[in-house]
């Protein structure tokens, strides 16, 4: 909302500097966002009277004007403008004045600073001399409006400067205005807050009472109907006849311009004007096109479209509230009149309308049409409850000043369900308890008053209070306690700390986890990185998730197509993260993310939290002269083995090939399903070959996932029984076993495991080897078994005796022999 | 039989000169000290000695003998030593070549601003609570005091998922999730994503993360000042000394609602495009928790009442990073990610 100061202080006497009008407003709620200082364009320009205008001697497109400018004298001006005519107030160049628009396209294309212009001089024009120069619009950079001279108000003062008349310079403000202040979106309501917050006066004239014409002329004849009162409580209507359409007098078009609203006529602009100054919008119909003059507010029904007067069709529903006559809808109310029945220059007789419509409804249709109006703006805020009579007064005085009209019958005011009566019974102790400010019952009062609520005592510490009928906002004692500190900005209030609450603040172990897990991943050379939740449809098909199976969650009102889903996996973000960095140069990346994955899930959408990580590129860089270990499917499960470890949970974190269409987007030999306690819980492996290309990499690039939800359940728990070191030493056996290329390492292991006696501490894997000495479609596997009792030292007969029979069953079981 | 002994010592002696090489050491102590070398040579032959002679011929044998004995002995450590000099030469590394460097990786910035945050608050008593992201319309709007088809709806521009769900529009919803399964008194925060329309931009993304923080006891218990005390406590703890100012505001869900401005990190108050020459920015918004909050969740507003407040961690990130594009957060540039710590927890 902008805030001309010259147009406040028509309401409230201030002469605070506008910095502080805007710091005060901020405080209490209105932020403004913006100072624009506005400086006339001209320096050195009058109003003037045009006595005479007569035709030039010797040029029959010009006219030698005789004007009195007052005190700054009389004088004779040469005028080619077609509008010039005797008696009219015009705006008077005088000689030695500067005007930057009439220097305008001589500078280039921006305007000219004022003392770059050269100032005005006398001129003799086809043998006449001029003493100045009478002003377009556009010579005075007040619009681009050049084909005439600018006609000012009758009552101008003759001799005042341009600039004083046209209350310049003058400072707007831009304010935030809540959506809770409807009634803040006018000059009005803002000067209300201003006096509130100063403790100054409010001067609201009351615009003259409409008197209907004796019936010496046939009066237009209409009315009105209210069918839907649940929607619309009160409509009013005036109509006036022998309406002359032409241009707002300056003045109003100026004003209209500072608050952002383009001038267009005298009956439109004057809706608008009384729309901003008053907060009510306001509708002007073309009278004759209303059928039979009778207004209907009803809901549309069976009407299915409309035309608006931007020329747009607009599809109804049977819910949206109209204005229509007899035959046909003219307006959608409160959001934008229809093109059937517009003020256009041949209107005579208007009908003005000025209605309260309730905010739902018009919040509703305008976000449905997507159309937005400074009607249904405040409409959809909430207006003055009470001020459709004043506006509508207020309108009939300016088109009667501006449009030569007159009213014609009286104001027809129909309140068809009366507003609610609002009392709030207010406790003045609730300012401090609630808000720690202690302020006198007097000031608490004064603050009420001062936003326009009426008081009266109602025992000891208590009020009952009257909101005001343009704060629908206003309804509860802690609505009145905001009011209070609020317009002290707050600083009523003493800044203190809460009493210790009785409870104990417990740390949250999902936090918890997500710290320790965030640490595991950092210390493993993996950056922490962030992605969109949002994807396109084709990345949730290549990179399906966890889940098998499951139906991605599509938004309904997407950003755009590439962002349409919400995505299945982390992988689209990681590997788009990892071409961002490639095409920056990086050789590599091994990055990881904790986030949410969504998915379809009971017809509804679902979320669920991953950790996901990818390796690409040189990961572990050795010694100069050595070779490094560049990441890969090995080094990223060790990660998630170690992070396991750490959990203590690593002997029942699983890894089992996985096929190739549970995770499509993997290497079909190279991919892995990740096991917690026969659960399947997630995947690890290369990206496939072809979506390796389609990424350009020409590297292996390990990716994994998994399902949070159970790791976060068990924690990082501490083994719960710490054990004492061996007192005893241990005797180390390998074998080496030539089985199957095909059986997994693991399989061994698990053999072994099967007759494993209780001295068997340990038995791992220690080489594979294929080749030479190895039958084709064979391999050798290395073992070394470590045998350790608790209470002796082994001896090695023993040792060898166990070790023979655990290697003769793992032969057996496997099909496997010695290796030679 | 003496001349040759002092010849055999004056010739080993002379050849063990201070720069002997290892192979004459050897020569010599084979030569005079071998098993069929001179002395043992001499030694044999003494039964040609007369007997009275012989004692002393053999004491001028030993005596030579200890002496080349030590002397080759000296000349022998003398020469290990010279030999381990060479060899450490040898060994010599270039030590200003490249240590081999564990990798480490780099914390988010939005997670080590959100953590600290979250320690600041912790540290004040509140307690960490996660909550989700796709909501219904109830959790995120109505109990919050948003009535339908209300204006204040449209300041926070809403994602919509089939079968009526959204995706959280703020952390504010962690109050009624939370609210619903506890009861005061309680100190909550409530980190985690949300999602508006907003086209990703230097300045505005479509998801984001916030935290919402409330504090709620009996009635009269918990008032604004409070509000106002933990928030600048709060504001001095994470930014450093610098000035807190609060302001009227609204949010459908606080009564009072206010705002908290800070100095503005950039310019100290001077006034900048940032701050746009007000010299304050704006930090987070916050209010007493409106009734009808309380009464969605079914607590009798007569009875309690709570503060509440919510703040963006990726701006309030930019604020403190002095940086001035959103989208360095959503991109995962190394060499941004790579200046943020190797450890995952606050500067705390």
């Amino acid at each position: 909302m902008k805030l001309p100061l010259s147009w406040l202080r028509e309401f409230v006497q201030i002469d605070a500097p506008a910095r502080e009008i805007a710091d005060r407003l901020s405080a209490a709620g209105l932020v403004v966002e913006n100072i624009e200082q506005v400086e006339p364009a001209f320096q050195g320009v009058v109003v003037a009277h045009v006595i005479e205008a007569g035709r030039h001697p010797n040029a029959d497109r010009l006219s030698l004007c005789q004007v009195d400018a007052g005190s700054k004298g009389h004088f004779s001006v040469v005028c080619g403008a077609p509008n010039v005519h005797s008696g009219m107030k015009a705006a008077l160049a005088l000689v030695g004045a500067r005007l930057a628009g009439a220097d305008k396209g001589q500078h280039g294309d921006g305007v000219p600073r004022l003392e770059n212009v050269p100032p005005l001089e006398a001129a003799v024009i086809r043998g006449v001399r001029s003493e100045g120069m009478l002003c377009s619009e556009r010579e005075l950079m007040l619009s681009t409006e050049h084909a005439g001279i600018l006609e000012l108000p009758a009552d101008a003062p003759v001799g005042t400067d341009l600039a004083d008349f046209l209350m310049l310079p003058d400072t707007v403000l831009d304010v935030e205005i809540t959506p809770n202040r409807g009634d803040c979106l006018s000059i009005i309501g803002l000067a209300r807050e201003v006096a509130a917050i100063f403790g100054l006066e409010l001067n609201i004239p009351r615009p003259r009472r409409v008197r209907g014409k004796a019936a010496s002329e046939a009066l237009p004849r209409f009315s009105v109907e209210i069918a839907a009162p649940d929607l619309c409580p009160r409509y009013a209507a005036l109509a006036m006849t022998r309406v002359k359409i032409g241009p707002s007098p300056i003045l109003i078009r100026r004003r209209l311009e500072l608050c952002g609203m383009r001038a267009l006529n005298n009956v439109v602009d004057a809706t608008n004007y009384v729309m901003i100054e008053m907060g009510q919008p306001l509708h002007a119909f073309d009278l004759e096109k209303i059928s039979g003059g009778a207004i209907i507010v009803r809901r549309a029904d069976g009407d299915r479209e409309f035309t608006t007067l931007d020329n747009v069709r607009r599809e109804l529903q049977s819910n949206d509230l109209l204005i229509t006559d007899q035959q046909k809808p003219l307006a959608i109310a409160g959001v934008m009149g229809g093109l059937n029945s517009e003020v256009s220059d041949s209107t005579t007789t208007i009908l003005l309308e000025s209605a309260y419509f309730e905010p739902d409804t018009i919040a509703r249709t305008s976000r449905r049409l997507q159309l937005h109006s400074e009607a249904s703006y405040r409409f959809a805020r909430g207006i003055d409850r009470a001020g459709q009579a004043t506006a509508l007064a207020r309108v009939a005085e300016l088109i009667a000043s501006s449009a030569k009209a007159r009213t014609a019958g009286e104001l027809v005011d129909i309140e068809a369900r009366p507003a609610p009566a609002r009392e709030i019974t207010f406790d003045l102790s609730v300012v401090e308890t609630l808000t720690g400010a202690s302020l006198a019952p007097a000031e608490t009062r004064r603050r009420l008053n001062a936003i326009g609520a009426r008081t009266r005592p109602a025992g000891r510490g208590m009020l009952t209070v009257v909101p005001p009928p343009w704060r629908g906002d206003l309804n509860e004692p802690a609505d009145l306690a905001e009011e209070v500190v609020r317009l002290g900005g707050l600083d009523d209030i003493p800044s203190g700390l809460p009493p210790r609450t009785s409870t104990r603040a417990v740390a949250n172990p999902a936090r918890v986890f997500f710290k320790n897990t965030r640490e595991i991943m950092l210390g493993a050379g993996l950056d922490e990185v962030r992605t969109l939740a949002f994807t396109a449809p084709a990345d949730n098909q290549r990179f399906s998730g966890i889940a098998q199976g499951v139906e991605p969650v599509k938004v309904e009102n997407p950003l755009s197509m590439e962002l349409s889903e919400l995505r299945l996996s982390l992988l689209p973000g990681l590997t788009a993260a990892l071409r961002f960095n490639l095409n920056r140069q990086a050789a590599a990346f091994h990055a990881f993310e904790i986030g949410k994955v969504f998915m379809t899930r009971d017809g509804g959408a679902a979320e669920s939290l991953v950790l996901s990580a990818i390796s690409y590129g040189p990961y572990l860089i050795a010694e100069i002269g050595h070779k490094g270990i560049d990441g890969g499917f090995f080094s990223l499960k060790g990660i998630l083995q170690s992070w396991a470890d750490a959990m203590n949970i690593g002997s029942r974190l699983a890894f089992r090939t996985a096929s190739p269409s549970e995770v499509p987007f993997l290497h079909p030999a190279r991919a892995a399903e990740v096991v917690l306690d026969d659960e399947r819980v997630g995947y690890i492996g290369e990206l496939h070959p072809g979506e390796a290309m389609r990424l350009e990499l020409n590297a292996p690039c390990a990716v994994t996932e998994l399902d949070l939800a159970k790791f976060i359940s068990y924690g990082f728990a501490p083994r719960e029984t710490i054990e004492l070191p061996p007192r005893f030493p241990a005797i180390r056996r390998d074998a080496a076993l030539v089985l199957e290329r095909d059986l997994p390492a693991d399989s061994v292991i698990k053999a072994v495991r099967e007759v494993a006696p209780p001295v068997l501490e340990s038995v791992e894997v220690f080489d594979v080897y294929e080749g030479q000495g190895i039958a084709p479609g064979r391999k050798s596997v290395a073992l070394a078994c470590r045998y350790r009792a608790k209470d002796r030292t082994l001896t090695d007969e023993e040792v060898n005796r166990l070790h023979s029979a655990v290697v003769e069953h793992t032969l057996k079981r496997l099909g496997a022999e010695l290796r030679q | 039989m003496k001349d040759q002994l002092e010849e055999i010592r004056r010739r080993a002696l002379a050849e063990l000169g201070d720069d002997a090489e290892a192979e004459v050491v050897e020569n010599v102590r084979v030569r005079v000290l071998g098993r069929s070398g001179e002395l043992t040579e001499i030694m044999r032959g003494m039964r040609d000695v007369a007997p009275a002679e012989r004692p002393i011929i053999g004491k001028l044998v030993n005596d030579i003998k200890r002496e080349v004995e030590a002397r080759i002995e000296a000349l022998q450590e003398h020469l290990r030593a010279r030999q381990l000099e060479r060899s450490l030469a040898s060994a010599r590394l270039d030590v200003t070549l490249p240590g081999v460097r564990i990798p480490r990786g780099h914390v988010h910035p939005v997670t080590r601003i959100m953590e600290e945050m979250l320690d600041i608050l912790c540290g004040m008593g509140f307690e960490v609570e996660y909550t989700q992201d796709v909501e219904d319309d109830f959790h995120n709007f109505a109990a919050l005091n948003f009535p339908p088809n209300h204006p204040a709806r449209d300041m926070q521009d809403t994602f919509f998922l089939p079968g009526g769900m959204l995706l959280r529009t703020h952390t504010s919803n962690g109050q009624i999730r939370v609210l619903e399964r506890r009861r005061p008194p309680l100190a909550v925060v409530c980190p985690g994503g949300c999602y508006r329309r907003d086209d990703l931009s230097v300045r505005a993304a479509p998801a984001f993360n916030q935290i919402e923080g409330f504090m709620i006891d009996r009635r009269g218990r918990i008032t604004m000042s409070h509000l106002k005390g933990v928030l600048t406590e709060f504001a001095k703890e994470f930014f450093g000394e610098t000035r807190v100012r609060f302001r009227g505001s609204f949010f459908p869900f606080t009564e009072p609602s206010a705002e908290l401005d800070i100095y503005c990190l950039l310019c100290s108050g001077a006034g900048c495009a940032v701050c746009k020459y007000s010299g304050w920015t704006e930090v987070l918004g916050c209010g007493m928790i409106h009734p009808n909050v309380l009464r969605a969740v079914k607590l009798d507003p007569n009875e309690y009442q709570g503060f509440a407040f919510g703040m963006g961690v990726e701006r309030t990130a930019l604020m403190k990073l002095g940086i001035d594009d959103l989208r360095l957060f959503y991109e995962n540039d190394v060499r941004f990610l790579g200046q943020f710590p190797s450890v995952a927890g606050g500067s705390r």
